[in-house]
């Protein structure tokens, strides 16, 4: 019988390494059997659920807030309103440097300065009763001119929208200023053999994570803990706003993150909704669910900040860039923690891919009476790109010049590395030169360009996007992980950094599993907790594969060096002869030997005399990666990111002269995000990059009446696109320039799929139409009347909305306006 | 969404003595596709609901000398699915291609007729197809054409305790050819413009023609159909479009800018549809 059975082929050794292989994702069977646990899906015991009254006007004086009605409704347990805060509680927006305002608080008190603002909060047994409760609050307000346009707001005599706040530059709408001075911008613009010039605006754009904003708060009045259940990026922002705004010290807020269902950049900071749950906790000992309703987020939540761009860009005859200015005005909305930063790295980073040598900008950075602005997949990136790669594609019909070859000229390409930029970036690897060209043949540049078919254009556009960043307000850029084997051989990872689309269950235990020999499958993510999770400041800026995953490189290397050496002690082996493999540690060439990670924890818990002499009896390891960038200089330059991600992208459109409609008929992306820790996951994120890039271009936007009321407030008439809207995403593919700042040559991946898309679509439609958009989005309506404006004005291009007859603003550059402030004085601060 | 009271009549009668007995506060509801979402924004607050969805008698058709006659209740999704002869076909198929799956499950055409907004197929389908609908109540029932169904100022005459039974269109021989053509943003939205033509050859021929989308309901053409009427073989159809576009959205009214691109949309939806009813007609 022995005889007749096969011979056992017997896998041996460590296998093969997970880094760079297609690992399917831990996180996808509790997403699509439905089981994944959100926001909304916290129920706790006793727990109450609380509504905020939200403003329906924009500009006003709050005179009065009546909550009595509201407080004898049916079921309800409790209102709270402006005035039952202040002095209670402190206002935020000041916690991290350079943010100088604490222009935040939970409701309105003496004014409102956007619709949706918050008025008043009820808390009921049924969130049915909270908002019948909210009907009965009695609000007088008197109403104030309104300020939705950005350029508006730096008038001499425009409404004040933030009073009583002194900012930097004294009381006024300007919130903030930014400037760049690199080389000689007008030395440059003296010597160009081309200069174009063109005013471009950008639009607002949601974060539409499907997953709404929202918490749960439990307050436990016999430990004095409030702990905290929030849909939030980062954990450690909002416990250390939450405890400086409500004055109790950190170690009594406990945030907690449920599944997180995106957020994008939208769920980056502590809301007013969190300290209202808070403090009704507090106050009712009970546990508070707030999530907000689609609409709420729309009008409340962050979004995109929009722009107003006075760009120009300064060649040779031959392509050469030699110089960029800029002169931006950056709307922030009402109130804003994260807006004005958005424009000192969108611009700072959004001039790669080129490294241009003369750079000047000013930026005026404003309050209008619409949606808080806030980051968004990409940071002013896209902004920035869209101006300046459709000046290059200007610039290169002005010279004759095929755009591939200007950009191919142009495209940072050292003879060594690293290399800094004249704005200060150090460009530690990249392979944009190939990326683009790349792209290029992808779309079938040469072909398509040679053989015209009506109505069809192509277009080209690249950028260079950060991997983490640290930011101006935030001289910080770490990431923590703490590692523990686990007395069975598994492996817990306590990290603070949110997954909420980015694998980090996955793509960390690849790390892990490579580096400690541990099987894929034993490895677990524990969730963010502050109360167990080292501190880390969050999951954003792309910084997850590159920082989180270094600092979990570095745990497991330290967690590694652990286990042998109590195997080397056990086995009376060299540590240099052992090596880690098949949940092992074992002399190197012998992988079925050795001892198993499983009986090395019960030594380090339950066996301590077989440990080493003097060795700590412990198998955890922690490790926190601080990148080694740079803070922003007084000139604008530095190194802000720890290594670049490129996207090269071409778009071939299709206009249909009829209805204006915009069809993407094949898109090309090719990336450089150094070396992939797992491909599939990459790809799923350049294509949700790519849908927010698309939905950028050719639907969303905040659309207000003069009133500041916002008319589309729902995902029914917000134009995002569907999965129908989308072209066939397969025309893509990596060419790696591994990082050498980062240990594993990983480089962000996040927001890369973003940054070109509106910039490369826009210029495929001036290849397809002769009409050249200068504002976003290019919806089909626009589209259609700018085609009608161009026959009729029997003219070979056109310029949306620049050239239409009936627009407004400024359209030649002599009608340009200026900075308020060029801020060359002595002592300029930024 | 605010508290309600449910009510799931299984009988057509029970269903119109519910509504009389609650009176303003009662609503019915199919689908609920339009009603629910007004509700949960709270743009709607009936304090009874009288549901349709088990009223068989409102379910499913029948095709005798008059006409198709369509239960009110009859989803999108079993109009889509089913088999009409000759032109009726293309009621299925507007079924089949509007909103979202999940609208279309739930979705009746009855509903979509009363909630008669302006942007949605089946108020212009049935104008453009002169169909008629029977308003049962507790006084009996009355029967309207589509035209008398809606009002001017957008909405229909239906009042307060009237239930819309039944839509029906009119017997396979009275069109040669219909099509009805639309242009919407995304595969989901409702149309941003929507026409239907419909014709007959012999003699007499006729014509008729619909544009949705655009007024407060649908609107009929007449002139322009007059003229397609009296030389089918010669009509010039993006002409008629663009005439289409003057009787319907004159470049006067057209100020604002999404209504100079509807008016340019007119006229190509409009083309359209006398195009394909023209072919089909001829086929």
């Amino acid at each position: 019988m022995t005889d007749t059975l096969p011979p056992v082929d017997r896998a041996t050794g460590a296998g093969k390494r997970l880094v760079g292989q297609s690992v399917p994702r831990k996180e996808d069977l509790a997403l699509l059997t439905g089981t994944a646990r959100f926001i909304d899906d916290i129920r706790l015991p006793g727990m109450l659920y609380a509504k905020i009254l939200r403003s329906t006007v924009a500009h006003a004086r709050l005179r009065d807030v009546d909550v009595s009605k509201a407080s004898e409704m049916p079921g309800v347990h409790g209102t709270l309103t402006g005035s039952d805060l202040l002095g209670k509680i402190k206002p935020w927006g000041d916690l991290m440097q350079d943010l100088l305002v604490g222009d935040h608080f939970p409701f309105a008190t003496d004014k409102i300065l956007y619709e949706g603002q918050e008025i008043a909060a009820v808390v009921a047994e049924s969130k049915y009763q909270a908002l019948d409760a909210l009907e009965a609050i009695e609000v007088a307000y008197e109403e104030l001119p309104v300020l939705v346009d950005p350029e508006a707001a730096l008038a001499a005599d425009a409404p004040l929208i933030q009073e009583g706040i002194t900012y930097e530059f004294g009381e006024g709408n300007i919130f903030d200023r930014y400037r760049v001075r690199i080389g000689n911008a007008e030395q440059a613009e003296a010597e160009a053999d081309v200069v174009v010039r063109q005013r471009f605006v950008s639009n607002r754009q949601a974060g539409a994570a499907l997953d709404p904003h929202g918490c749960v708060a439990s307050y436990d009045s016999f430990t004095g803990v409030l702990t905290i259940y929030s849909s939030t990026q980062s954990i450690f922002m909002v416990r250390d706003v939450l405890a400086d705004t409500l004055q109790i010290p950190r170690n009594r807020v406990r945030v907690i993150v449920p599944e997180v269902g995106a957020g994008f950049g939208s769920k980056a900071q502590m809301f007013p909704y969190e300290v209202i749950a808070s403090v009704l906790s507090m106050r009712l000992g009970r546990p508070v669910h707030l999530v907000l309703g689609r609409g709420e987020i729309f009008r409340s939540g962050t979004a995109r900040n929009g722009q107003v761009r006075y760009a120009e860009l300064m060649l040779k005859r031959d392509g050469t860039i030699t110089g960029y200015r800029d002169y931006v005005v950056h709307n922030c909305g009402a109130l804003s923690l994260w807006g004005n930063q958005v424009v000192h790295i969108g611009t700072n980073v959004g001039m790669l891919p080129y490294p241009i040598p003369n750079i000047r900008v000013d930026a005026d950075i404003v309050h209008t009476n619409t949606a808080p602005g806030g980051p968004l997949r990409g940071f002013g990136i896209p902004q920035m790109i869209w101006a300046k790669e459709q000046l290059v594609d200007m610039a290169a019909e002005e010279l004759g010049l095929d755009p591939l070859e200007v950009r191919a000229k142009n495209v940072v390409r050292p003879e060594t590395f690293p290399y800094r930029t004249p704005m200060g970036q150090v460009i530690d690897s990249t392979s944009v030169y190939e990326c683009l060209h790349a792209s290029a043949d992808a779309i079938g540049w040469k072909e398509k360009r040679a053989a015209r078919v009506a109505n069809e254009g192509v277009g080209l556009a690249v950028s260079m996007k950060y991997t983490s960043c640290r930011h101006p307000s935030f001289d910080t850029d770490l990431s923590a992980v703490r590692l523990r084997l686990e007395t069975d051989g598994t492996v817990t990872i306590f990290s603070s950094d949110v997954s909420h689309g980015q694998s980090h269950a996955t793509f960390l235990a690849q790390i892990v599993s490579d580096v400690l020999g541990v099987g894929f499958e034993k490895i677990n993510l524990a969730q963010p907790d502050s109360a167990t999770s080292p501190f880390g400041l969050g999951t954003f800026a792309s910084r997850g594969a590159a920082v989180l995953g270094t600092a979990c490189r570095q745990a497991a290397e330290r967690l590694r060096e652990k286990v042998v050496a109590i195997a080397a002690h056990v086995l009376e082996a060299s540590p240099g002869d052992l090596e880690t493999g098949n949940d092992r540690v074992h002399v190197k060439g012998l992988p079925d030997s050795g001892l198993y990670l499983e009986n090395l924890a019960a030594y380090a818990a339950y066996r301590t005399h077989q440990l080493p002499p003097g060795f700590e009896p412990t198998l955890e390891s922690v490790a926190t990666y601080d990148t080694p960038t740079e803070r922003e200089a007084s000139d604008g330059s530095g190194n802000l990111s720890v290594t670049y991600s490129t996207a090269a992208h071409a778009a071939h459109v299709r206009v249909d002269p009829e209805t204006g409609r915009v069809t993407v008929v094949d898109y090309a992306m090719v990336h450089d995000t150094g070396t992939v820790i797992n491909p599939l996951v990459v790809e799923g994120q350049h294509q949700g990059g790519f849908l927010m890039g698309i939905g950028m271009a050719l639907g969303e936007d905040y659309v207000y009446d003069a009133a500041g009321h916002l008319l589309n407030a729902s995902f029914k008439d917000y134009q995002a696109p569907y999965a129908t809207e989308v072209p066939e995403l397969t025309n893509m593919r990596e060419i790696p320039a591994p990082s050498q700042t980062i240990p594993g040559g990983q480089k962000g991946a996040g927001e890369s799929g973003t940054g070109p898309v509106p910039a490369a679509i826009g210029n495929a439609v001036y290849d397809a139409t002769g009409v050249r958009f200068t504002a976003l989005p290019i919806t089909p309506e626009r589209m259609l009347l700018a085609l009608k404006e161009k026959a009729s004005q029997g003219v070979q291009t056109l310029r949306f909305p620049d050239d239409m007859h009936d627009f407004t603003g400024p359209r030649t550059y002599a009608e340009w306006p200026g900075p308020t402030s060029e801020g060359d004085e002595e002592g300029w601060l930024l | 969404v605010k508290a309600f009271t449910f009510h799931a009549p299984q009988a057509l009668a029970d269903a119109v003595t519910l509504l009389g007995q609650h009176g303003a506060e009662a609503r019915p509801i199919a689908g609920g596709q339009s009603l629910l979402l007004a509700m949960k924004e709270r743009a709607a607050t009936p304090s009874v609901l009288v549901s349709l969805s088990g009223v068989a008698d409102l379910r499913g058709w029948h095709q005798d000398g008059d006409g198709l006659h369509i239960g009110s209740g009859t989803t999108y999704a079993a109009l889509a699915g089913s088999t009409f002869p000759t032109w009726q076909q293309e009621i299925a198929t507007v079924a089949g291609n509007l909103a979202d799956r999940p609208v279309r499950t739930m979705g009746t055409i009855g509903g979509a007729l009363c909630q008669a907004e302006p942007r949605f197929d089946m108020p212009a389908l049935a104008l453009g197809l002169d169909a008629t609908m029977a308003l049962v109540s507790a006084s009996g029932v009355r029967t309207l054409p589509a035209s008398e169904f809606f009002r001017l100022e957008g909405g229909t005459v239906l009042q307060a305790g009237e239930i819309l039974s039944r839509v029906s269109f009119p017997p396979a021989a009275r069109f040669s050819g219909v099509a009805f053509e639309k242009f919407r943003v995304r595969v989901f939205d409702a149309a941003l413009v929507s026409a239907v033509c419909a014709v007959r050859v012999g003699v007499p021929a006729e014509a008729r023609l619909v544009v949705g989308g655009v007024r407060p309901t649908p609107v009929e053409v007449p002139g322009v159909a007059a003229e397609l009427a009296a030389d089918l073989d010669g009509a010039d159809p993006a002409e008629l479009g663009r005439r289409c576009a003057d009787e319907v959205l004159p470049a006067a009214e057209a100020t604002t800018s999404l209504a100079r691109y509807q008016r340019e949309l007119v006229a190509v939806v409009a083309r359209d549809a006398v195009i394909r009813a023209l072919a089909t007609a001829r086929s």
